[in-house]
């Protein structure tokens, strides 16, 4: 037939290039062939594996060039695809804790329908506004006589709260450092008479996330009428100062007390003149207006995004991520200074909330040159594990430096509470203890040396006996 | 290897094509020695053939053997390699038992079974001393708007648990702990340190009650708990006045350990102290067992061959604190009250499974088999790495119980979780403008202290 169209000689070459064409393709065929029954289709077989394989990998690549500052939340569909692709080691009856998966007993057991919703149609709110609260709680507080939100003369109640995740740590060890934290502070509340709530809940779905503690604090505000201070606490900061009291007389005409400075706030607005991570608000009228000033960059989704680019616009040096709370308070001082100033306290002569990085090298040379009870740089109150997130993966800084740092600052802390029955750890950075003093026959006779086994600030009105 | 015949098959197949058409027109090649440019080309086009189809197969066996994933590899994959690396060393150290900086922890000199073990010198007018304490310290009173002064103290030891999950239970036991001692008015006191190295795993409680009475005289009443037992009824206070004449109270059943000596008679892991002389006296008298090492060991054989159905290991608290108020019961037994009018210490297996039906039937303020005051979790044992029940169960129980006694103090504030083993909330009270009726209706301390006056 080609013979037709091109000449014999070129005829026969095309045949055989057709021939061989066919040959090699025959070939190439019995090898797939041969190795599909070696190596078996199942685990890198399949072209739709390999395709999907193709596409991850791309995909991955395309992420990565995304700013790692995310402050991401972990999520319950992140949990469900791990525990999907996890073998599943146990099988019913196991006694051995190191294959299971608590992801398999963790489950709703209702039909999610909620009775008492917010309507989505409307804008955000954190509740129902309230506008005589200060009238409402001053009643209640005279008819409770034995629920005084004044428990010493100057010395108000105040409630700690803090809180974490109801479910386990990514991290093998993020939840030993976060029983650690709530060690530390037990211990600094039970030397101060101050009460504490550890929050293990998501009240609104909406608000995850570093936004979680504003319907949390609405709500124990609500339903505590007698405490008079809230003190909010991360569960990444930890009381280094057992000694130190804070100066309640200091705050008697404001009502919103955080760490920072003035000139960072309302000159510059920097995204870090203030830090939402140790704060004290007290429970009053103001107190609920600011929160629901506070709430409505947090609602997630499309409005937290939002929100996320005019802070970041708006505040000094701010990187590009979503709404945060700190940022937002940041930006309504600065924006809105007349309204809420005056009754704002932007604490600066202690570490109402002390940034880790600068002092915890320094713990030796503070055991040497000073003493508890400052609350300063000299003896830092807080210790503040910003970035750390030891309870998730990945944090801002190396996690060797993190976690050892954390370990220094809870004995540095610990200390303060074992010589008082007359112990201390071995270094900073030992589990182990040893005796500062022998016991003695006649333990009243001995006085700790900070005084802190019946401090001035613990002691009851001696009349209320 | 089957892929080699293949192979060779294919070079067979491969150079037997150019020879055949070189057979075919093979005469004018043989003619020419030099082969004509036509030829070179060809030959050349046949060898990138042969070339790319082996490559194609070489992909195809690599790819069976090591996937397709690591052949494109990125640097952020080996930072992550080498990241998850340097995290699992600083966990797995963290994890370890041995103190780096520590000099002394490889010579661990254990104690001298020559020399009598005492928690503490002699201590004989205790009663008196912190009489006069509290006459001199009235700011700091034993009794508190009418009620003892009660310090809860609990402990866990301070390296991370074998497992992960072990630390979550903990943390969630400390704050239902929390919820309990805030709502009570009681004072808590969380322990994480050795305090005594003979004295270690469960005799711990012993030097940690004394060193705790003798530094808090202001406390009427020390009570113990261990770390695996969960409250479950926020609302039941224990009724101390009942015990006015008693200075222990623990939670058992008289007959178990009179009649039949049962190492189960009494249980240690929920009791409470009076701070008085006859405390520290007995105290005194339950350390001789507990130094680890040939002491607890031949105590061990002591306990087991005198308790009933208890199996061979070396002594604990709870079977040495049996024999000796069964030995020395005219001694002891005046001051000591064995309660199980409520659980004190509520064996978990039997209660577990109730919580939905309890709900249903009956109310919080109990405290008895109708909802126990404490669910114990006895064997699970979720900080190391093997307990005496399937995981499953042991967690799935804990989780149960957790939540049964977090909804009692979420009521409060108008929520409940979707399900005793979900840590999802739902709402049970619209959000209200006079928020103060329902703090009236539902906080528990108001519900006490109506009752009380």
């Amino acid at each position: 037939m080609l013979d037709r169209f091109l000449g014999p000689r070129r005829a026969r070459q095309i045949q055989r290039l057709l021939r061989n064409g066919k040959l090699t393709l025959f070939c190439l065929l019995l090898t797939v062939i041969v190795l599909r029954g070696n190596l078996g289709a199942g685990k890198f077989g399949t072209p739709e594996k390999d395709l999907d394989e193709i596409r991850e990998t791309f995909s991955y690549i395309r992420k990565r060039t995304e700013p790692r500052r995310v402050l991401e939340e972990a999520t319950a569909a992140q949990g469900q695809q791990k525990s999907s692709s996890s073998t599943d080691g146990t099988e019913n009856g196991s006694n051995n804790y190191a294959e299971f998966d608590i992801r398999k007993i963790l489950k709703d057991e209702d039909d999610g329908t909620e009775e008492f919703k917010r309507d989505p149609s409307l804008p955000y709110s954190l509740g129902p506004k309230i506008s005589d609260w200060d009238q409402q709680r001053a009643e209640w507080l005279k008819m409770n006589p034995n629920f005084p939100n004044f428990i010493a003369p100057k010395k108000p109640r105040v409630l700690l709260v803090t809180g974490s995740s109801p479910k386990p740590c990514e991290n093998p060890v993020g939840d030993h450092y976060l029983l650690k934290s709530i060690k530390n502070k037990i211990d600094y509340c039970r030397l101060h008479g101050i009460e504490i709530f550890y929050n293990m809940a998501l009240l609104d779905a909406e608000m995850a996330g570093f936004w979680a503690k504003l319907p949390l604090i609405r709500k124990l505000l609500l339903s505590h009428p007698e405490v008079e201070f809230l003190w909010w606490m991360d569960s990444d900061a930890m009381f280094t100062d057992m000694a130190f009291e804070v100066p309640w007389e200091r705050y008697k005409d404001h009502n919103f007390v955080m760490h920072g400075w003035n000139e960072m706030i309302y000159d510059q607005k920097n995204w870090i003149g203030l830090n939402t991570g140790s704060f004290l608000l007290r429970n009053c009228q103001w107190s609920l207006d600011i929160l629901d000033t506070w709430a409505p960059m947090g609602p997630k989704g499309k409005v937290r995004e939002e929100a996320g680019k005019l802070l970041t616009r708006e505040l000094k040096d701010r990187p590009v991520f979503e709404a945060d709370d700190q940022s937002a308070m940041v930006y309504i001082l600065g924006t809105q200074k007349d309204k809420w100033g005056d009754k704002v306290y932007l604490e600066s002569a202690y570490y109402l909330h002390g940034y880790w990085g600068i002092l915890v090298d320094r713990y030796e040379e503070m055991i040497e040159n000073y003493h508890p009870g400052l609350g300063d740089h000299r003896w830092p109150l807080v210790t503040h594990f910003v970035g750390c997130k030891p309870c998730g993966k990945f944090g801002d800084y190396p996690v060797e430096r993190c976690l050892k740092q954390m370990d220094r600052a809870f004995n540095f802390g610990d200390n303060q509470i074992l010589q008082m029955y007359g112990f201390t750890h071995k270094t900073l950075a030992s589990r182990r203890v040893k005796r500062t003093r022998n016991e003695t026959s006649n333990p009243l006779e001995v006085r700790d040396e900070l005084g802190l086994l019946h401090p001035a600030f613990k002691a009851v009105k001696v009349s209320s006996s | 290897m089957g892929s080699d015949s293949t192979f060779t098959a294919q070079k067979r197949t491969s150079t037997v094509l150019p020879t055949t058409a070189a057979a075919k027109g093979g005469v004018r090649g043989r003619a020419n020695l030099l082969l004509p440019r036509g030829r070179q080309i060809h030959k050349t086009f046949n060898n990138i053939k042969i070339t790319i189809l082996c490559g194609l197969v070489t992909i195809l066996v690599l790819r069976g053997t090591i996937g397709l994933g690591n052949l494109v590899s990125t640097d952020a994959d080996t930072e992550n390699q080498l990241l998850i690396e340097e995290t699992n060393r600083i966990l797995a150290e963290i994890r370890s038992d041995r103190d780096p900086t520590d000099p002394d922890d490889q010579s661990e000199e254990l104690f001298n079974p020559n020399v009598t073990y005492s928690l503490g010198p002699k201590i004989s007018s205790w009663d008196k001393d912190r009489r006069a304490w509290l006459r001199k310290n009235p700011e700091f009173p034993n009794y508190v708007n009418k009620k003892p002064r009660i310090l809860l103290v609990t402990g866990s030891p301070p390296n991370p648990c074998d497992n992960a999950i072990g630390d979550h239970y903990l943390l969630k036991g400390v704050k239902n702990k929390i919820d309990y001692c805030r709502i009570h008015g009681i004072e808590f006191v969380y322990n994480m340190a050795h305090l005594d190295m003979e004295m270690a795993g469960y005799w711990a409680k012993l030097p940690l009650i004394r060193r705790l009475m003798l530094s808090h005289p202001e406390v009427e009443w020390i009570w113990w708990m261990d770390s695996d037992a969960l409250f479950t009824d926020m609302t039941f206070e224990i009724p101390l006045s009942k015990y006015n004449n008693f200075n222990l109270v623990i939670h058992g059943y008289p007959d178990l350990l009179f009649d039949q000596k049962s190492w189960i008679a009494l249980n240690t892991g929920s009791f409470l102290f009076r701070n008085c002389q006859w405390s520290l006296d007995l105290l005194d008298a339950w350390a001789p067992m507990g130094p680890k090492g040939s002491i607890r060991e031949e105590a061990g054989k002591i306990l087991t061959a005198n308790l009933k159905g208890r199996p061979a290991f070396e002594a604990d608290d709870q079977s040495a604190l049996i024999y000796l108020l069964i030995s020395k019961k005219d001694e002891w037994m005046s001051k000591v009250f064995v309660e199980n009018s409520f659980y004190l210490h509520g064996y978990w297996a039997g209660l577990v499974d109730r919580y939905e039906e309890m709900i249903e039937k009956y109310h919080p303020g109990l405290g008895d088999e109708r909802w126990p005051f404490v669910t114990h979790f006895v064997g699970c044992k979720p900080c190391g790495s093997y307990g005496d029940y399937p995981v499953e169960r042991c967690l799935k129980s804990m989780e149960r119980a957790f939540n049964f006694a977090d909804n009692q103090v979420l009521k409060l504030y108008g929520f409940r979780h979707r399900g005793l083993v979900s840590p999802n909330l739902k709402r049970i009270r619209n959000e209200t403008v006079t928020p103060l009726v329902n703090v009236d209706q539902f906080d528990i301390r108001h519900s006490l202290h109506d009752s009380s006056v």
